[in-house]
């Protein structure tokens, strides 16, 4: 009858759907589950799929987010450095669940508010310590090459790892500085050192400002005078074959040398009486001596 | 079992149909087979309703596992709990999908065309969201609680202020929703964005300790890259999923110092100025001594000239006359000396005294008062003295 195959069907249908909840149970990707058979763990299950399982009582199923947690240390406390000075650390970590059977026997019900709880004081502890093994300079030192935050980040997730992984389950996955700061009293003096090193660079600056335009201004007057002498060589360069091109003009003087001496004190006195003068003669220069002179001195030679 | 249910009114009429079936196909001609006839009718009519209602049902089951995803996000099925496919290929792009309905499949959404944004959490001093929005600040005490204010310290242990946003977007969907939480719901993704801000923070204090102060103030660019480069080594490292787009970068001195950093760079920029006039200064003195040597060498140059075009000319003119100088020399110079004496005589420029001779013949004692005025150019003196001996010199010739 179609009727009964149906609802035999149907039936058959829930049986099954009735069986898988009590018989099966997913494990997300995001998860990793633990089977605890009257209550002891028996099984852990860190891939994602489809598992059977016995039904309650029998066996149990704890699943737990295996995803990578964010971690935050809440305070901002002090601890002191290898040479005993103030710092104040915070950190951050990625953690996650890696072992289960571990994880759930470890926390109660795998409470992962008592984890955090427990990671807290694990990594303070670590930390501390760390940074206790550091010098101040490895965190804040002008030599680029002292600073260490990176050395310590390492340092503390390492020793933090060891510890985490065989006790609680848990992997911490990276752990880095979240906060660095100093105590509130001497930010006042950080501040203080601040303002004097402020007055000793506009000191500085005002010095500089001087000296420099003063070497400045020197350099280019030095320059200068280099300049307007090379010149006045150079000038010195230009006439001096001048004048011994010229002389090649005196054979022609040597010609009359009388005439040419004559022509040149001419042309100096010409030269010279340009300007205003004033001249003062006596009556024998001539032709001043025309008026004194007899006239018949003049007479034929 | 699901006819009885569903018929529930008519349990009588189905008693009367098994009865009416068992005694087979010849058919009583009675009232009551009639109405049993008809009621048979009626149920069979009902079974096909029911099973069109099933089939209906049937499909409605199969297309409630009909999702899109929207181009804004990528999808992931997860059946049995585990991501269907492998690689790229369990990424599902935007599009219609199937899967099975819930609890076989389970699709998983992750949003990847969104922008997201986060802001550092250290580093700020204490402010108010409504100061920030008037861009007033609170009083700075005289120091800083390292509960409230947030700082950075500098190479040189100084303190600043920094803050930095990050654009981001999801370039690995899979890494970013599968691996990082910070609940337990699956479908709420806040993903790894606490552990970007948690990277930023970090790379605020790693990059302000290689940073000095000034260094700091000075190349907020060059901070800012090393910033990222921080902040993009810890997301590789950590396998974050994201890719940053765009980063701003707040960096200021304490409020504290405010006034002293001022004035330093009041100072710097007086120091700055100076150079700049006293290098103002030296290019013009250097050019104009270039400039000035040039004149020299081209004085030179000119006096050189003239001084051969003089000579050639003195040379040119002696040879011109020399014929006539040769015919009578002594002529020829008394006849030049007293043209030249006629030239200046007649110049106007040239004032002449003539002083005759004593009767007696005895040489006059001649006082001359010599005035020099420094300012007005008047009578040369010089010239004076020189000018006698020269005429005295050519006339006795």
């Amino acid at each position: 009858m179609k009727q009964s195959t149906l609802s035999v069907l149907v039936g058959f249908l829930l049986v099954i759907i009735f069986g898988l909840l009590l018989f099966a149970y997913q494990v997300r990707q995001t998860e990793v589950a633990v089977v605890t058979t009257f209550g002891k763990p028996t099984n852990d299950r860190t891939a994602p799929g489809l598992y059977w399982k016995m039904p309650w009582p029998i066996q149990k199923v704890y699943k737990f987010d295996k995803r990578i947690q964010n971690f935050e240390e809440d305070k901002f406390e002090e601890t002191f450095t290898s040479d005993k000075k103030n710092l104040l650390v915070r950190v951050y970590a990625g953690w996650r669940i890696i072992e289960p059977r571990i994880f759930l026997q470890r926390f109660a019900n795998g409470s992962v508010q008592e984890a955090e709880r427990t990671l807290e004081g694990l990594i303070r502890t670590e930390k501390n310590a760390t940074v206790g093994k550091h010098p101040f300079s490895h965190f804040i030192s002008p030599n680029e090459n002292d600073v260490k935050l990176v050395e310590i980040e390492q340092e503390i997730l390492k020793s933090v790892q060891e510890r985490a992984k065989g006790n609680y389950g848990v992997e911490v996955t990276f752990l880095g500085i979240k906060k660095l700061g100093l105590p509130e009293s001497i930010t006042q003096k950080v501040f203080d050192r601040m303002k004097a090193e402020r007055d000793r660079l506009v000191q500085e600056y005002k010095g500089q400002g001087e000296s420099q335009s003063i070497i400045i201004r020197a350099t280019a007057d030095r320059e200068r005078d280099g300049i307007l002498a090379q010149g006045d060589a150079d000038a010195m360069r230009i006439r001096g074959p001048g004048d011994a091109e010229a002389a090649k003009y005196y054979s022609v003087f040597e010609k009359a040398p009388e005439l040419a001496l004559y022509l040149l004190g001419l042309n100096a006195l010409h030269e010279i009486l340009k300007e205003r003068s004033t001249l003062i003669l006596d009556q024998r220069t001539p032709p001043f001596n025309l008026l004194t002179a007899k006239p018949e001195a003049p007479a034929k030679k | 079992m699901s006819d009885n249910h569903d018929h529930p009114e008519h349990e009588q009429g189905h008693e009367h149909d098994h009865d009416a079936s068992e005694p087979g196909a010849p058919a009583p001609v009675t009232a009551e087979d009639a109405g049993s006839q008809a009621l048979s009718e009626a149920l069979k009519s009902s079974f096909a309703i029911i099973k069109i209602v099933m089939v209906i049902l049937v499909i409605v089951f199969l297309c409630s596992g009909i999702f899109t995803v929207s181009s804004q996000e990528v999808a992931v099925i997860l059946r049995f709990g585990k991501p269907i496919g492998g690689g790229a290929g369990r990424l599902l792009r935007p599009g219609l999908h199937w899967s099975f309905p819930y609890p076989i499949d389970e699709i998983v959404k992750i949003p990847i065309g969104q922008i997201q944004t986060v802001t550092s959490t250290v580093g700020w001093y204490a402010t108010l969201p409504e100061l920030e929005a008037a861009q007033t600040e609170p009083d700075p005490g005289p120091s800083l609680n390292p509960a409230s204010d947030g700082y950075t310290l500098t190479a040189d242990g100084n303190i600043i202020h920094v803050r930095s946003t990050l654009q981001y977007r999801i370039n690995d969907p899979f890494r970013y929703a599968f691996n990082f939480a910070s609940g337990t719901n699956l479908n709420l993704f806040t993903g790894s964005s606490n552990l970007i801000q948690n990277a930023l923070n970090n790379a605020l204090f790693h990059t302000s300790a290689h940073y000095t102060v000034d260094k700091a103030l000075g190349d907020r660019t060059g901070f800012k890259e090393k910033l990222l480069a921080r902040v993009n080594q810890l997301i590789e490292e950590q396998g974050l999923g994201v890719a940053v787009e765009t980063s701003n970068l707040d960096l200021i001195a304490p409020r504290q110092v405010k006034d002293k950093f001022k004035e330093v760079d009041a100072a710097q920029q007086d120091w700055s100025n100076a150079r700049d006039t006293a290098r103002g200064y030296a290019n013009e003195i250097v050019n104009r001594a270039h400039g000035e040597a040039s004149a020299l060498v081209n004085a030179g140059e000119t006096a050189r000239n003239q001084l051969l075009q003089a000579v050639e000319a003195e040379a040119r003119y002696l040879s011109d006359q020399l014929p006539y100088y040769n015919r009578d020399p002594k002529l020829y110079l008394q006849r030049l000396q007293i043209e030249a004496f006629q030239r200046l005589m007649t110049n106007a420029q040239v004032e002449k005294w003539f002083i005759p001779d004593r009767a007696d013949g005895k040489s006059r004692e001649l006082r001359l008062q010599l005035s020099r005025e420094p300012q007005k150019p008047t009578v040369k003196e010089p010239e004076k003295t020189d000018a006698t001996p020269m005429t005295r010199d050519v006339r006795r010739r």
